[in-house]
């Protein structure tokens, strides 16, 4: 992969869509796959000069939540409580199962490809052969209400490197990390803060944790929202924490102040660098931290800060660019490290 | 620059006429609102329409709650969101399927799909919608509420004519006594749900209290009769009357009196206890009670929020409904429900929705209302009202109307005669008995 700064995020291309709230990449191509509020799936050829999105297909019937590239074969799971299996180059559905009772929120493809993960609102992950779409197992361990008694939600769901343990991240805050082989749950960590409820002041939940990624020498990122100042929305600062989820124990949180919610978190080991993606009541956002640094005060702030087209509710790291590709509201938004402003270099030409 | 999508601190704040402290608060009862309104003081009247004991209760829902994920689903639009409908007692009306419980009782409830208040900023638009009037500079309207308070109340009633209800912080709207005497307010419980400083003294006995009120109301008698007509003492007696009432009605507000079976079927949310305690009060006769339950300014996230709050109200309004029913109250008891305004159609960045004014719905149920009434329509994207448009004043005539109040009533105020609904407002018929 190239060298790159990091503090040259520059966003240089965006092409429109609906608002989509997930995203796959074929590396071999360069077909960027996104999907979400109409049910459709789009794709970007990022390696065109300014790209326009194309609608593909459309078998689902409600929101897309999660996608999976395997191989040519795109799966994506729906809030119809399915998950699709479509050939991506004709668009022609595979297979498609019924895989939850409720809305599917996430899906995970385990390294290796020959395994998926979903989370849903049955508060149940389980975990499928790619291939076949075989169920395997499921794994059930999340409160099925939240403390005061109202339904709560699995938002994310994280594989680690050697595909042996999943973690899911629920509303209220919590996270259960389990053995893929075994199906047991390893533990259950609280990471309270991601959720905001009182009964006084915000009787209203919101937050939870909506991204979480496992890093190559086993830690754990947690990402969401911190605490909520205002009882509208997403009014609290961007936050992920790094969890030695073995221990239990928190060992960094990294956060700006910077009102939003980090829908997505993608983990660079070269760099040693997260990139955090979302957006909230202060625009949308897109921070990127080097988790080395040691703040006297324990919390990390971001090397370098991007204020996004609109809200980013999931992205990819490209290294061939190296190029991050990022969807949400509007569509898809391609960004390098080049630091060039693109309206500029239109300019020059 | 920043963003900033949602309300600021200052829009949720309490109004800057806030509400004075209500009955026992205002102490003297009879203070006036405006100088030279001839109402000071004016107790209720026991005229035929208090006589058949009707009630209401007012439902807030402070914030603005969505149509669409509630009374006027859009499934399948682009403006639709994720929610599926399910299919009412009504046949052809679908409503949010976060709402079966009041689906299946929908022959109970009647329907607006088509107001369109024009005000989308939430201190005017409360406002608006909880008086049916625009604001004006001269003049303060009193609440909804207020005047089915004044109007149904009972004149030797020692229970308050109006109790309101909310605890929680935010969104709160105390109800407006406006032109109205503030003996006309509203015993606000914000804290608990029990009325501060009702108990004795210590060291006074009940029968010590007695005497002294005795010896109080016989010194008021000699002063009123060398004043004849003078509404400052009548405003004192009735405050102290209503004192003494409280002070004797203390288990009526403690919720440890219901069977745990009944506390178990509102729900221990504090929303379904409020409703509870409202159904209480409504029993024992207290006319008109206000249950506030904010957080429904869903900016962002707007799914996850009415994932959470819909199935409670949908929970709680039902069986409140079948509660009152079960009792022998529906029929003489108007419930309603309102809000600010609706929800944007447009989906925003944030998965929110935004304040919509142009096409929202409202709900009511029970005292002259024709259950299974469905008024109005949007178009297929919930944009633009299409049919039986309605506005604010429209829904404060409809409310009066069908408790028995004349909305044209007027009240004198100074030299001006107002009516109680605004003049070109019309009660909707088509949900009226």
């Amino acid at each position: 992969m190239t060298a790159f700064d990091p503090k040259q995020a520059t966003l240089q291309h965006t092409a429109e869509t609906p608002l989509l709230f997930a995203s796959c990449y074929d590396a071999t191509t360069g077909k960027y796959y996104g999907a979400g509020i109409d049910a459709a799936i789009y794709s970007l050829n990022t390696r065109a000069d300014k790209p326009v999105a194309q609608k593909r297909w459309k078998h689902h019937d409600n929101y897309i939540s999660g996608l999976g590239w395997q191989s040519g074969t795109v799966i994506s799971s729906g809030y119809d409580r399915r998950v699709v299996w479509t050939q991506a180059e004709s668009g022609e559905q595979l297979r498609e199962l019924t895989a939850h009772d409720g809305w599917i929120r996430d899906l995970v493809l385990l390294p290796g490809d020959q395994q998926f993960a979903t989370v849903a609102d049955d508060m149940l992950v389980k975990l499928w052969d790619a291939e076949t779409g075989e169920w395997i197992k499921s794994f059930d361990g999340h409160e099925h209400k939240s403390p005061e008694g109202f339904a709560t939600a699995i938002y994310a769901i994280a594989a680690s490197p050697d595909s042996k343990l999943l973690a899911s991240g629920d509303r209220i805050g919590q996270v259960c990390i389990w053995d893929v082989d075994s199906g047991k749950l390893l533990t259950r960590l609280q990471a309270p803060e991601f959720y905001t409820y009182d009964r006084r002041t915000r009787d209203r939940s919101i937050g939870g944790i909506r991204s979480l990624i496992f890093l190559p020498d086993g830690r754990l990122a947690i990402g969401g929202l911190g605490p909520v100042s205002n009882v509208d929305g997403f009014v609290g600062p961007s936050r992920f924490e790094l969890w030695d989820w073995q221990a239990g124990k928190m060992l960094l949180r990294c956060q700006d102040k910077h009102h939003a919610i980090l829908d997505h978190l993608q983990f660079l080991p070269e760099q040693n660098l997260m990139i955090g993606g979302g957006g909230g009541d202060a625009g949308p956002f897109l921070g990127l931290w080097d988790i080395t640094a040691q703040p006297a005060d324990g919390v990390v702030a971001p090397i370098h800060k991007a204020k996004p087209k609109s809200h980013i509710h999931h992205l990819v790291f490209d290294p061939a660019g190296p190029r991050l590709l990022a969807v949400g509201h509007g569509g898809f938004q391609l960004w390098d490290f080049s630091g060039k402003d693109p309206a500029q270099e239109e300019k020059k030409e | 620059m920043s963003h900033h999508t949602t309300c600021t601190p200052a829009e949720h704040a309490l109004h800057r006429r806030t509400f004075l402290g209500g009955l026992l608060a205002s102490g003297a009862a009879a203070s006036l609102a405006l100088p030279g309104v001839s109402l000071a003081g004016e107790l209720p009247a026991a005229d035929a329409l208090k006589q058949q004991n009707k009630r209401a209760l007012f439902i807030w829902l402070a914030g603005g709650a969505s149509q669409f994920e509630m009374w006027d689903p859009k499934p399948g639009r682009d403006t639709g969101g994720p929610f599926r409908t399910v299919q009412t007692t009504i046949p052809g009306y679908h409503v949010c399927e976060l709402m079966p419980k009041l689906a299946a009782r929908m022959n109970k409830l009647a329907v607006v799909r088509s107001l369109n208040t024009k005000i989308s900023e939430h201190f005017q638009a409360a406002e608006l919608i909880s008086t049916g009037w625009p604001k004006e500079p001269a003049l303060e309207h009193p609440e909804i509420g207020v005047i089915l308070a004044k109007e149904l109340a009972l004149q030797e009633s020692l229970l308050p004519d109006y109790v309101s209800l909310f605890t929680t912080t935010e969104g709160r709207r105390r109800p407006e006594t406006g032109f109205l005497s503030r003996r006309h307010g509203a015993l606000l419980l914000e804290d608990s749900l029990q009325p501060k400083n009702i108990d004795l003294p210590a060291g006074l006995t009940s029968e010590q209290h007695a005497a002294r009120e005795s010896l109080r109301s016989a010194l008021s008698s000699q002063f009123a009769e060398q004043r004849a007509g003078s509404d400052l003492v009548q405003g004192y007696n009735a405050a102290y009357s209503r004192v003494r009432g409280l002070m004797q009605s203390d288990r009526l507000f403690n919720l440890d009196q219901e069977p745990a079976d009944a506390r178990d079927r509102y729900g221990k949310t504090p929303f379904g206890q409020h409703c509870l305690l409202a159904r209480r009060l409504l029993e024992a006769g207290v006319p008109m009670v206000k249950v506030a339950r904010g957080f429904w300014d869903s900016h962002h996230d707007n799914f996850e929020s009415h994932r959470e709050l819909v199935p409670d109200f949908d929970n709680v309004l039902s069986v409140l409904l079948d509660d009152l029913d079960e009792r022998g109250l529906l029929d003489s008891t108007l419930v309603f429900v309102l809000s600010e305004f609706g929800r944007t159609p447009k989906i925003n960045q944030d998965v929110g929705r935004d304040h919509y004014a142009d096409a929202w719905s409202f709900a009511a149920a029970g005292c002259g209302i024709r259950g299974g009434a469905v008024y109005g329509k949007t178009d297929e994207d919930g944009v633009k009202v299409v049919e039986g448009e309605a506005n604010a004043g429209d829904v404060a005539a409809t409310i009066f109307k069908a408790v028995g109040i004349d909305p044209n009533k007027h009240y004198q105020v100074g030299q001006r005669p107002v009516p109680l609904a605004k003049e070109d407002s019309q009660p909707i018929e088509a949900i009226l008995s």
